[in-house]
């Protein structure tokens, strides 16, 4: 059983389409919920954690040691005036933010979640090409920033949207042929090796520890996507005031910031799934969800660890970076892979 | 006031003051700057009210010693130092700003702090402090200084 | 809307997040490339010359504190140097040394506000908290001594306001106790992150005969290969008295300028343990001075007074008329020298690397602009 036909059964009464309509709507939005929430404690995680980290306190006057902190700077952003500028291009400056949350909702559904207790099988969508969904659909958020940089007519905006697609270019190819190698992998052992489920639940050891190169590549890819310290070099604030962001105010510059954070916490269960052995652990008592919440947790303090000692790298550093060395790496994996599948059977 | 007379004297702390016609500022400057005294410390223009006064601080790093070179001028030109300094261009533009001393034969001798409309020179002693000026900036982002209260703060 | 040529001029400033205030920059730039830069000034002039001869001798240290507002106390000791010189009245030993410690500790407090917004527009976020703590109990020590933490007007013609008492002297001890093992720690959050040697090894490298040329003082000019120290050079206050060496380095860009004031800190430190150790008894004000006889002070002549600020040689000229009041009063102010320079520095540079540069030089426009 599964959250989905769970929810399929209790509105089976109103015949097939109509209730595989609204199980899908239901559980979209229940799984919209989640992930809202999930990104506001992760920013709120963040926000004392860097507290911590920078010897101060963090928020502690909205509600009992800030908890409610996060929900006050939500209602403050909704709030705030929309200040909109006079030479914007109007429709893909109001379309860009909105894009680049779309597509890191759509991206929070393709994922499994593993199987939690008496509700089973957490997901939404369970494609058959779920890796190749999951990336074409992370690949609407740069789309987002480009659009936001160039119709915002601004000379910083258009910097920032400009090395945000050279940053993604460089890191992007050599991210996606260490995705690659795992499907290899995979493939060995399921006919399904391009579905996200069946590639994590089919590994034997976690394709990290087979793939301590991938791993690498990925999770420097994982960063630069959510464009963090040290790669923020997009939006990064003392150079280009806020880059492509830079003319967006209120709710709309709000969702870039949810953006963000939401890209680090599909990061860090991207690479758990992929890599750290995902919903698998040591005892099969449906516990999957558990386990991916703990290992994304740990990936995600590492990430803020890096976020909070790294100064910015600079951008033609990195696009040198991304090719002269991410780009053989992931090859090289690749390569290894393949031979650890053809020879060895892993 | 005295007469000016160029020569040498020894200053209130003990430091040597070469005084000099603005005619031979150029060439004793230069010929101070080949014996060591490279570092231009600062320009600095003194309204005596018949005259304006102009101060040359110089510095050897070797000698480690400074001097300085006086001269007066009495229709507030003087000849520019930038062919011997770059760092004379923005002292100069400075006193050119505040005290209005025109440096002859500086390249780009416009106001370093105030608007280029600013009228007067605020360092001189017959600038009227009462005459208030409003600073407001224009569409192309250059600031303009005006007298009218409601069009600038 | 943006021009249709291969460059653009974009304004950097005034109001930018790492213009340190309100610097404008106009760059041109192609594409991340800037080819010229140059500095607009003047968004915060005052004229506090033209403040400074309306007003009398005593009372004009209050400009000089909004000069360098992030280490008062040293711009107090650059003006004093020379009003003290050209009205004949000197302070006493104990002045002397109190003024030391003070100018030393204003010279770290300015220094860590550098290295922390040197961090900031590298993108480290961290580092600006330690520097922030360390410099928070210097400035516990210019609230107990003055009774202000920024502004301190602490040091007056003839001495001091207030002296010396227990427990700042406690305070002084403590810091200097704590302080070397706080600045270890902050330069390792820097030195040991191989993406700042990346950021910082050879770029904006500053020629030495530029630098003269320029007339760039300070730190600036000593990463280029120039020992010029106006404490060495011309001793001022108690530095005579104290050792302490002077750092430089023959690279000329940014990780040496980096470097260089990090060891200024560490001399720093070096003569406040010094100073309250040998710190003399007795008087701290000049009884000629004294608070009935301040505004009565008479100058006649002229004085040209340096010291070494924070940023770089800074000088004071007074000329007075025999009146209560100074003639004309010039100041040479370090950072716009080092300003200046940017022309140089600002050209061929990527627009990350102008940033850096920029904080390398460490602007204050209460300075500046005066």
């Amino acid at each position: 059983m599964s959250l989905l036909s769970r929810t399929y059964s209790i509105f089976s009464i109103l015949g097939y389409y109509a209730s595989t309509f609204i199980t899908y709507l239901i559980d979209s939005i229940i799984l919209l919920l989640v992930a809202a929430v999930a990104i506001i404690l992760t920013i709120y995680f963040f926000r004392k954690y860097m507290a911590r980290v920078q010897l101060r306190i963090g928020p502690n006057r909205v509600g009992k040691y800030g908890t409610l902190q996060l929900i006050a700077d939500a209602l403050k952003l909704m709030g705030k005036e929309s200040i909109l500028p006079r030479l914007r291009d109007d429709l893909p400056y109001k379309v860009a933010p909105i894009l680049v949350f779309t597509g890191l909702m759509i991206a929070f559904s393709l994922l499994p979640y593993g199987s939690f207790f008496w509700i089973g099988d957490v997901f939404i969508s369970n494609s058959g090409v779920g890796i190749i969904l999951l990336f074409a659909v992370l690949a609407i958020m740069p789309i987002g920033e480009l659009l936001a940089g160039i119709s915002s007519h601004n000379k910083y905006s258009l910097t920032g949207a400009l090395r945000s697609v050279a940053k993604d270019i460089s890191f992007e190819v050599p991210m996606m042929i260490s995705v690659l190698a795992i499907v290899v992998m995979a493939s060995a052992r399921t006919p399904e090796s391009l579905n996200i489920a069946s590639v994590v639940s089919s590994e034997i050891l976690p394709y990290g520890i087979l793939q301590p190169l991938g791993l690498f590549v990925f999770y420097i890819g994982m960063i630069a996507r959510a464009s963090y310290s040290p790669f923020d070099m997009g939006e990064s604030e003392s150079e280009l005031v806020s880059g492509y962001s830079t003319e967006y105010s209120g709710m709309r510059f709000g969702l870039f910031y949810v953006g963000m954070f939401g890209t680090i916490l599909l990061g860090s269960f991207i690479v758990s799934l992929f890599y750290l052995g995902g919903y698998n652990g040591p005892y099969q008592w449906n516990l999957g969800l558990i386990y991916l919440l703990i290992k994304a947790v740990v990936v995600i303090v590492i990430s803020f660890t890096v976020w909070l000692t790294m100064p910015r790298i600079r951008i033609d550093k990195f696009v040198n970076l991304g090719w002269k060395y991410l780009f053989p790496i992931s090859v090289i994996n690749l390569i290894l892979a393949g031979f650890l599948t053809l020879y060895l059977g892993w | 006031m005295m007469e000016f007379q160029p020569g040498e004297e020894r200053g209130k702390d003990g430091r040597r003051i070469i005084k000099v016609r603005k005619e031979d500022l150029v060439s004793t400057l230069s010929k101070l700057k080949s014996e060591g005294y490279i570092h231009l410390s600062l320009i600095t223009g003194v309204d005596r009210k018949d005259f304006i006064e102009v101060v040359y601080h110089l510095h050897s790093f070797e000698r480690n010693e400074y001097i300085s070179v006086k001269t007066v001028t009495y229709n507030s030109e003087v000849p520019s130092v930038t062919s011997l300094w770059k760092s004379a261009d923005w002292e100069e533009r400075e006193e050119y700003d505040l005290v209005g001393i025109r440096f002859i034969g500086h390249p780009n001798l416009k106001r370093l702090f105030l608007p280029e409309n600013w009228v007067g020179h605020p360092l001189r002693k017959d600038y009227d402090l009462k005459n208030v000026q409003y600073i407001n900036v224009d569409e192309e982002g250059e600031d303009y200084a005006t007298f009218d209260p409601g069009d600038g703060w | 809307m943006v021009a249709m040529s291969d460059w653009v001029e974009l304004n950097i400033g005034p109001h930018h997040p790492s213009t340190h205030g309100v610097l404008r920059l106009k760059a041109r730039v192609e594409g991340e490339m800037v080819r010229e830069v140059e500095p607009v000034i003047g968004y915060l002039h005052r004229n506090a010359e033209k403040l400074c001869e309306n007003t009398f001798f005593c009372d004009n240290i209050i400009y000089f504190d909004r000069m360098d507002y992030v280490g008062a106390p040293g711009m107090e000791v650059g003006y004093l140097e020379a009003a003290e010189k050209l009205l004949g009245v000197f302070p006493p030993e104990r002045a002397v040394w109190i003024r030391t410690i003070m100018a030393e500790l204003s010279r770290i407090a300015s220094h860590l506000i550098w290295l922390a917004a040197f961090g900031l527009e590298l993108g480290m976020l961290t580092p600006f908290f330690y520097c922030f703590d360390l410099r928070e109990s210097i400035l516990t020590i210019f609230v107990e001594a003055s009774g202000s933490r920024l502004l301190t007007n602490y040091c007056s013609i003839g001495g001091v306001y207030q002296d010396f008492n227990e427990k700042i002297t406690d305070e002084v001890e403590k810091f200097v106790q704590d302080a070397p093992k706080k600045v270890e720690e902050i330069n390792s959050l820097f030195i040991k992150n191989d993406i700042f040697i990346s950021r910082n090894k050879g770029i904006g490298v500053l020629d030495k005969n530029v630098a003269i040329e320029y007339g760039v003082t300070g730190h600036m000019l000593r990463a280029s290969g120039v020992e010029y120290d106006v404490r060495k050079a011309e001793p001022y206050l108690a530095y005579s008295k104290v050792n302490f060496e002077i750092p430089t380095s023959t690279k000329g860009d940014n990780l040496a300028r980096y470097l260089v004031r990090i060891e200024e800190i560490r001399q720093s430190i070096k003569i406040i343990s010094q100073s309250i150790k040998k710190l003399p008894e007795g008087p701290f004000f000049n009884p000629k001075a004294k608070k009935s006889m301040m505004i009565r002070l008479r100058g006649d002549g002229e004085v040209y007074a340096r010291t070494e600020s924070s940023k770089g040689e800074f000088g004071v000229y007074i000329v007075g008329d025999g009146g209560v009041k100074p003639y004309r009063v010039r100041v040479r102010s370090p950072s716009l020298r080092n300003l200046s320079v940017m022309r140089e520095l600002g050209r061929n540079v990527m627009i990350a690397d102008l940033v850096s540069i920029l904080g390398t030089t460490d602007l204050v426009f209460g300075e500046i602009d005066r």
